[in-house]
């Protein structure tokens, strides 16, 4: 067995904010569009830099809770946070937690 | 419609917002509005905030000077269809309020370590509780068909007592629309449908399979209402013929009936830098937490 190659691809969420905030479902949804495209590679992991600004849980569920509802909890280990503040850090965890659950309700029957 | 305005002496941005929004839905329905014997000061007031787009006045005194870009002090009435434009208009406002506000330092260099400066702080949670509230009114309306459903928001900071207050408007569907046939929802009324509307992790379309288009989950109105709180305000929601404040419930006086949702929020400019998102959010049972990849 070979090793797979790791290709790590990045994001930078500041060019999408508008002062420090990345707020709306509108702006996360090509983001996320881009994170499926790059994260259906083998091997690829994402890294999303968070560095600089805030964002809100509308935005972070838009990007990242939507991709465990379709994928499943698996996708977040691919999934690397960067730069993230204490506020992001912990919408992040809420919306990850929230969503891996409901997953796995809707998916236990 | 014939408006006498002449008892008027007062209007903060949650009225300007419902203004405007009605004399919108009138228009629409091909109507025309005449606003007669508005005093001087308040016309002139409401006139720069562009609460009279395509309204006749009659008898009230004309706006006068010049009409100069004020950007930075002020954000007259502005009326919002595209989801495209929240998060731009979030920004537009809150820049506008944190300009009023003659103590920032326009000139501050940012902190080193976070980037920010004071000014990013004070805006930073009004901005956040807009970008929740325009979302909720531009797709919850759309969803239940309401395709032409736009947004009026309006703002202002009150030197006088510290206080900041943003108007947000929406002639959507409603809250009890949105909410029919949620378990969530006790009785088919205005009132219980702001009250379940308000509880975390409420909404029509938590779950993927019940629309397709998008989910929702269910804490944006939470959130900002908790905003508001912590920064020693709080919200009053409208929707339908229900009103409803922390402090008080009840329904609209007079028979009165808003087709959309209006919400006004108000909080203590002072205190915006003490909100901090994480404390805001419901819980997460230890259960539930997630191993991420934090760097």
């Amino acid at each position: 067995m070979g090793l797979v190659n790791t290709m790590n691809i990045q994001i930078l969420l500041n060019q999408h904010a508008h002062g420090h905030l990345v707020g709306s479902r509108m702006a996360a949804a090509p983001l996320r569009e881009e994170l499926e495209i790059a994260l259906a590679q083998q091997g690829a992991e994402v890294v999303l830099d968070f560095s600089g600004i805030t964002a809100t849980q509308s935005f972070v569920d838009e990007l990242v809770g939507v991709l465990v509802l379709r994928h499943g909890p698996d996708v977040l280990g691919r999934i690397i946070f960067k730069g993230c503040s204490d506020d992001v850090r912990a919408i992040i965890e809420f919306v990850a937690a929230d969503r891996c659950d409901q997953f796995i309700k809707n998916h236990a029957h | 419609m014939e408006v006498d305005a002449s008892r008027l002496v007062f209007a903060d941005p949650f009225g300007m917002a419902l203004l405007a929004a009605t004399f919108h839905k009138v228009r629409e329905q091909n109507g025309f509005v005449r606003v007669h014997h508005l005093n001087a000061k308040l016309s002139g007031y409401l006139q720069r905030m562009d609460v009279f787009e395509g309204v006749e006045l009659v008898g009230c005194a004309p706006m006068q000077g010049q009409r100069h870009d004020r950007a930075d002090a002020l954000m007259e009435v502005t009326r919002l269809e595209q989801q495209s434009d929240i998060g731009n208009a979030a920004y537009r406002l809150t820049t506008a309020l944190v300009g009023q506000m003659p103590v920032m330092n326009r000139d501050e260099q940012p902190d080193e370590m976070s980037g920010y400066t004071e000014s990013d702080r004070l805006a930073e949670p009004i901005q956040y509780a807009l970008n929740e509230l325009l979302e909720n009114a531009l797709t919850h309306a759309r969803r239940a068909g309401y395709i032409n459903a736009c947004v009026w928001l309006s703002s202002q900071y009150y030197p006088s007592n510290g206080l900041i207050r943003v108007g947000v408007v929406d002639n959507g569907c409603g809250f009890l629309a949105t909410l029919r046939g949620h378990t969530a929802l006790h009785q088919e009324t205005h009132l219980a449908a702001i009250l379940a509307a308000l509880q975390p992790r409420v909404s029509c379309n938590r779950d993927l399979g019940l629309r397709s288009d998008s989910v929702n989950q269910g804490v944006g109105l939470t959130t900002t209402r908790r905003i508001a709180e912590r920064a020693g305000g709080r919200l009053y929601i409208a929707s339908g013929d229900a009103i409803h404040s922390d402090s008080a419930s009840s329904h609209l006086a007079n028979g009165a009936y808003w087709q959309g949702v209006a919400i006004a929020l108000e909080c203590k400019r002072q205190k915006l830098p003490e909100v901090r998102f994480r404390d805001l959010l419901p819980p997460v049972e230890p259960q539930l937490a997630v191993r991420l990849r934090f760097q």
